[in-house]
């Protein structure tokens, strides 16, 4: 954790109030995304984003598995994360372990959607292979390599960017199998079907420092926020999922503005970064 | 206030919205009607007593329809020497679910989410300065999920924690609201939650109008999230109230 002078931190909030912070980036403005995709080649889908110096990994694994019986028609999904050493020395064995819960959780909210599976952004239905007896597994883990504020950001463009490039295998069910035995399936190593990504939303979190809201806040601006909300919106402009941090209070007001901004940050966000998905997709394909 | 078996509880009852009564239903043929016979933006009756643990600083037991949880607060007292020293307090939070609390029986486990956000609801609303270089310990037991659990567990901490004499800023009251195909339903239960296309809980200081947390799930518009955090600050301004006339009801009778 970096440690700030008095005259730093009101360097860092004076900049701010006048929309010019420490790096010259205004209050609404990201730092440049880089987006590296399939860099694990055992994955079945996977992609590397920095966000100036925060840098995240995320792999998708898809593994045949039975469908629970509450919900036999769908597939599962897991969200891990993993926040690494070479991060921060605190994250050593067990020390990382209550940030990688809340962000996983946080991971999972959006992701995942209502109970009844409304506003996912993964379509848990298209992971079913036979109804209650086989459904494709997703573990999807992320990795967080360096830490310079605005992890949860970073790991929803990459498990967004992860889940563009990952190819899940064809399967031949063999048909005649009697109903109470498990079904012989045949995995396909050749042939692979793209996941469906066109309703996997952005995560954009707006850190509230004194009156004002940052977009990617760093690790600096982070000690000096009041409190943060992420908000995660998908393409058609609804909300899939909102966590607060920080322990301050919001009045409902500032909340609802909040959500506003995060809206007109987030078209910007989901074309910047469907643009660079893209782009890491066409270099991996050139290599 | 609070009922002792025989006479009906007070509800606490956000005021009916008009238009509830003109939505379609959630599913196209069939009209959700609610088990325990509730108005769709009515909150369970809610039964709160503090005292219930003899041992601990300060406890609390709340049940709300058929949601029970019981908490315990230990402390300020003296944080591990392993700690590195601090000048404001320490809270520690822990949500655990008893064997028979759920309709299967489960592991009796920690809940590590819902511990962490049971800390984040309140560390907001506690004076940590008053209490430096000592801990205090939040035990919650959920003896029976009905539905709505992290609510019910946070309000019931926070009379425990008034009942112990830790210094708050205000008392912390929180409630959650499904969606339901279009339909908002305020405190579901777990048949309910089951069911639902997204859920909003809303943690906040009702004399203070200030939200300590917030968690939606789901899909929302922005009208709809207007729409629902309005019905929970309702709800939690009279559950506020409900929960200060049972702190001046124990006060009185002891």
């Amino acid at each position: 954790m970096v440690g700030l002078s008095i005259g730093e931190k009101h360097f860092i909030q004076g900049g701010i109030a006048q929309d010019l912070r420490t790096d010259g980036r205004n209050r609404l403005t990201y730092r440049p995304i880089i987006v590296e995709s399939g860099v694990i080649a055992q994955a079945n889908g996977s992609a590397r984003v920095k966000m100036g110096r925060t840098e995240v990994i995320a792999s998708v694994k898809a593994e045949l598995g039975k469908p629970s019986s509450s919900a036999p028609d769908r597939g599962k999904v897991f969200i891990f994360i993993d926040c690494s050493p070479t991060a921060a020395p605190e994250f050593e064995r067990r020390g990382g372990e209550e940030l990688s819960t809340e962000l996983s959780a946080a991971l999972r909210q959006c992701l995942l959607g209502g109970k009844s599976g409304a506003g996912a952004g993964i379509n848990l239905s298209s992971l079913s292979i036979v109804d209650g007896k086989v459904c494709w597994d997703l573990y999807i883990d992320g990795l967080v390599i360096s830490m310079d504020g605005n992890i949860l950001d970073a790991l929803g463009a990459a498990i967004k960017a992860a889940l563009s490039n990952t190819g899940i295998p064809k399967v031949n069910v063999a048909s005649a199998a009697p109903s109470d035995e498990q079904p012989e399936v045949d995995v396909s190593d050749e042939e692979f079907l793209l996941f469906d990504t066109t309703a996997v939303p952005v995560i954009v979190t707006l850190t509230k420092v004194g009156r004002h809201y940052i977009v990617d806040a760093t690790s600096e601006e982070e000690s000096q926020m009041s409190s943060a909300v992420s908000i995660s919106i998908n393409r058609q402009g609804l909300i899939c999922g909102l966590t607060k941090r920080g322990g301050a209070g919001l009045d409902p007001s500032v909340i609802f503005d909040m959500i506003s901004v995060a809206k007109h940050v987030s078209e910007q966000l989901m074309n910047k970064l469907d643009s660079e998905i893209a782009a890491a997709e066409a270099m991996e394909e050139e290599s | 206030m609070a009922a002792k078996g025989g006479g009906a509880p007070p509800t606490y009852s956000p005021s009916p919205s008009s238009f509830k009564k003109s939505r379609p239903s959630i599913f196209t043929d069939v009209d959700w009607v609610r088990p325990d016979g509730r108005d769709f933006h009515q909150c369970r009756p809610a039964f709160l007593r503090t005292g219930a643990v003899n041992a601990a600083s300060g406890s609390a037991y709340a049940e709300f329809g058929n949601t029970k949880v019981i908490v315990s607060i230990f402390g300020p007292r003296e944080s591990k020497k392993a700690m590195m020293y601090s000048d404001t307090g320490r809270l520690n939070c822990n949500v655990s679910y008893t064997t028979f609390a759920t309709p299967v029986r489960g592991q009796a486990s920690e809940n590590k989410e819902l511990s962490s956000q049971l800390h984040k609801s309140l560390e907001g609303a506690i004076i940590l300065d008053t209490f430096p270089k000592t801990t205090v310990d939040v035990f919650a037991l959920v003896l029976e999920s009905g539905g709505c659990d992290l609510p019910v567990v946070i309000s019931c901490a926070s009379l425990a924690l008034a009942d112990a004499g830790i210094m708050m800023y205000d008392l912390v009251a929180a409630v959650s609201v499904s969606c339901l195909g279009k339909n908002l339903v305020i405190d579901p239960v777990s048949e309910e939650e089951n069911y639902q296309d997204g859920s909003l809980m809303i943690t906040c200081l009702p004399s203070r109008n200030e939200v300590t947390q917030l968690t939606i799930t789901g899909e929302w518009s922005t009208p709809k999230i207007h729409e629902a955090m309005e019905l929970c600050l309702d709800a939690c301004s009279k559950l506020g109230k409900i929960m200060r006339s049972c702190l001046k009801e124990s006060t009185s009778t002891s």
